[in-house]
This record gives C-alpha cells, sequence and structure tokens, in this order.
C-alpha cells in the first residue's frame, strides 16, 4: 500500500477544489487511515472558524473537516510559513493539527510516496 | 519500490495510475494525461486506472463537437480504452454536479438526456483511493 499525502493548496470558496479534494480524503481513509493531509498557501483558509458561504451560494463544508479526526487521519499538518503570510494563528484552526515549520514541512511531506493536490 | 533489480534482469512494468482533473477543451491538463496515457503504454507500462475528477469529468461528455480539424479528446480517449482494454473511471458526484450522467443516473434524476456511455464509467471515489494506494506510480493532471 501506497502512504497518499492531499494537498489543500486553495481557497475554501472561489472553486469546488477543496470540498472535492476532502471528498477525495475521506474516502481514501475508510480503505486506509495511513494518509496524510496538507495545508498550505491558500489551503490554510479551509481551517477557519466562522465561515458563511451562504452569500455567495456556496456550501458550509468546512465543519466536515471534523470527520478527520474521527476517521483516524491523525497525520494532519499545516505550513506555518502559509500561516504566518496570512496572519492566521493556531487558535483560528478548528481542527488538530500540527503546524510545521519549512524544513519539518519537506520532511513530513517525504514520508509520502504518492501525493494528489487540490 | 526501490528496488535495484539486477544488471541483467529485464525492466519491470510498472502500474502507473491516471487522476485528470482538466476538462477536454480550454486547459492543457487532459491533453497532457492522455499524452502521458499513450507514452506509458508505448513504454510496455500498465495502465492500472485512469480516473477523472473535478472538471476532468467533462471528458466523458460525448456531446462535445470541436472544430473538424481539432483533436476530439472524448473520442480519442474512448478510442484508446477500446484499443487497449482500459476502463476509464468518471466520479459519479462530480460528473452528476457538472452535468455528465448515463442512460441510468438520467433516468433516475428525472432528466430526458444524457451524455456518458462506455469505456466510460460513473464510479465512487473509492475507485480513486484504491488507485491512489495500489498503484505503482499515480500522476495527476
Amino acid at each position: 500500500m501506497n502512504n497518499v499525502a492531499f494537498l489543500f493548496r486553495t481557497a475554501p470558496h472561489g472553486s469546488a477544489s477543496g470540498r472535492e479534494g476532502l471528498d477525495a480524503v475521506l474516502a481514501t481513509s475508510a480503505l486506509n487511515e495511513d494518509i496524510g493531509v496538507f495545508f498550505s498557501d491558500d489551503g490554510v483558509y479551509q481551517l477557519l472558524a466562522e465561515q458563511d458561504p451562504r452569500a455567495i451560494l456556496g456550501r458550509h463544508y468546512a465543519p466536515t473537516f471534523g470527520l478527520l479526526d474521527l476517521y483516524d487521519v491523525e497525520q494532519v499538518y499545516v505550513c506555518q510559513r502559509s500561516m504566518t503570510e496570512r496572519g492566521i494563528r493556531l487558535e483560528h484552526i478548528t481542527i488538530p493539527a500540527q503546524v510545521l515549520a519549512p524544513h519539518d514541512w519537506q520532511l513530513a511531506l517525504a514520508g509520502f510516496n504518492v501525493r494528489l493536490s487540490f | 519500490m526501490d528496488v535495484n533489480p539486477a544488471p541483467e534482469a529485464a525492466p519491470t512494468a510498472l502500474r502507473f495510475a491516471l487522476l485528470v482533473t482538466g476538462p477536454s477543451y480550454g486547459t492543457q491538463a487532459a491533453s497532457d494525461a492522455y499524452r502521458f496515457a499513450q507514452a506509458v503504454l508505448a513504454q510496455a507500462h500498465v495502465l492500472s486506472h485512469v480516473f477523472f475528477y473535478q472538471e476532468g469529468v467533462h471528458n466523458a461528455n460525448h456531446l462535445v463537437a470541436p472544430a473538424s480539424d481539432e483533436t476530439n479528446l472524448q473520442q480519442a480517449w474512448v478510442a484508446l480504452a477500446q484499443t487497449q482494454g482500459l476502463r476509464l473511471d468518471v466520479c459519479v458526484a462530480a460528473a452528476l454536479r457538472r452535468g455528465v450522467c448515463d442512460a441510468a443516473s438520467a433516468e433516475q434524476a428525472g432528466l430526458s438526456q444524457w451524455n456518458l456511455a462506455e469505456p466510460f464509467y460513473l464510479s465512487g471515489l473509492g475507485q480513486l483511493a484504491e488507485a491512489a494506494l495500489t498503484a505503482d506510480r499515480v500522476v495527476q493532471f
């Protein structure tokens, strides 16, 4: 079995990429919980609390990220540099996650031999 | 997978899984995926999975009608799949949201038209998960 990393690099609204990536993560976690979920660039916005996309006809799917914990997906990482660039702090993040500095981020990512980007 | 074969051993065929997330026209992603699929097969490797997700589901729409001197990528996928005996999996949720459906799902949704047929198949994300977990190489376009 491969170790699969899912990279979230896009904002939660404006495109469906994040939502469809989350669906892919949950489907894969049903077969193997040894997967990694990485948030960087605008992907760090996926995890913010207090989203309300109703005004743009969007779906509020951020709470669904809470299923990662329920499905025993424990390797959840957020890029510290991307957070700092955007003024996001750990208390803004709604799910259990490890914040990694660039070097540790690269080390964590190197532990996976398949990477899918959303 | 980092196995060093003995010097005289024949190169081993790899099982490639492709994830196609770009449409049949408008960006280059799906064209690249198709050309890569041909290259994989030309080098005697195996295409274990071809999965269409996100905007990639548009590759399955047989109602596309490009100009006569342009590539019809939908037909190119069909020809490749029929020649090679491939199954082309399309995420059912992503497809239905984007107006790509087969006869059965159209009937179920009360729609009078449908635009997806074999060798494209509406499948669940479990197929993508299996592809990502089991292929020797997973390449996303």
